[in-house]
């Protein structure tokens, strides 16, 4: 074998070699973007499930100081009661006092009410991402596999990532559904009667 | 006797706090986790008003609103729309299957109860 024939045989074995390469590296390349939406989508659901335990503990702290509130509201009722016949002013003053506070919790707890339903938007909110940043892998992955980066040039293959993801942003805004939250604090929502 | 309300939500905690008010008011209240739980339930109890959310999964609000108004039964009962959603669109859609009225989430207990007793009478 002469030596131009040996450089042209390694010129071939480099070139295939780095074809297998640039292969190798976009199927690495999609490894990591899976992964990276796959991380996303993981770290949606802890946030969904810290958010659903606090709240699952909020309402049962709720429920407990609820109950503690109506047995403290019959309590003072029933000294109330015991006390009125001895007309004793400083008990009765007490009393009085007991039941301003008694009704303060209670109006706390009815404001509670309206705090405590935010985890019902927080999770239909997470799951609308959720879905939209697995509708965008989906997309990505599609423009991925059409369209064969390795037969263009680095500035062609630039081109193309860009109108790829610009495609895979505007399928994903297409499909997406409409958003079902656009509260944006806990104020009491408007009420319509038909 | 006390008035029986079917509470239709897929969160538990927006049950637990329907039913936490209604209950303080005196009603009666059944629990359903979605539509086609809701649709079970009213077959087989006597409501005097439905207050059901939309997106739930089976069944949505909207699709047991237009089952329920297809029951003699369920013809005249006040169904209230209590959703996170407030597009025109949606509203309009609940209005022709039949709502009785739409309450955007987060509800106030005190204007959820004057809702209920103007609707319930």
């Amino acid at each position: 074998m002469s030596e131009t024939q040996s450089t042209g045989i390694n010129k071939i074995k480099d070139s295939a070699s780095k074809k297998t390469l640039e292969y190798a590296d976009c199927i690495y390349r999609n490894a990591e973007a899976d992964d990276f939406f796959i991380n996303i989508k993981g770290e949606l659901n802890q946030v969904d499930r810290l958010v659903s335990d606090a709240v699952n503990n909020l309402v049962v702290n709720f429920k407990f100081i609820s109950e503690l509130t109506k047995s403290h509201h019959e309590m003072v009722l029933a000294i109330e009661k015991l006390a009125a016949p001895e007309g004793s002013k400083p008990i009765l003053e007490l009393l009085e006092k007991q039941m301003v506070v008694a009704d303060k919790i209670e109006q706390e707890l009815e404001m509670a009410v309206t705090s405590l339903q935010f985890g019902d938007l927080v999770t239909q909110l997470l799951a609308h991402t959720s879905r939209q940043v697995e509708m965008l892998s989906i997309e990505l992955q599609r423009v991925d596999r059409q369209s064969g980066w390795g037969k263009t040039s680095n500035k062609k293959m630039l081109k193309r990532v860009h109108e790829g993801i610009s495609e895979a942003v505007a399928k994903t805004t297409i499909k997406s559904t409409r958003k079902p939250v656009v509260q944006q604090g806990m104020q009491m929502g408007d009420i319509e009667l038909f | 006797m006390a008035k029986t309300i079917l509470a239709v939500d897929d969160s538990a905690s927006i049950r637990q706090m329907v039913a936490f008010t209604l209950k303080g008011a005196g009603y009666e209240v059944i629990q359903a986790v979605d539509g086609q739980d809701a649709l079970d339930k009213a077959n087989s109890h006597q409501v005097n008003l439905v207050l059901t959310d939309i997106n739930m999964p089976r069944m949505d609000g909207l699709k047991l609103l237009e089952l329920l108004r297809k029951l003699a039964s369920y013809k005249n009962i006040p169904i209230l729309i209590l959703t996170t959603e407030s597009g025109d669109e949606i509203k309009a859609k609940g209005r022709a299957a039949g709502a009785t009225g739409w309450l955007v989430k987060p509800f106030d207990p005190k204007r959820l109860l004057e809702v209920i007793g103007k609707v319930i009478g």
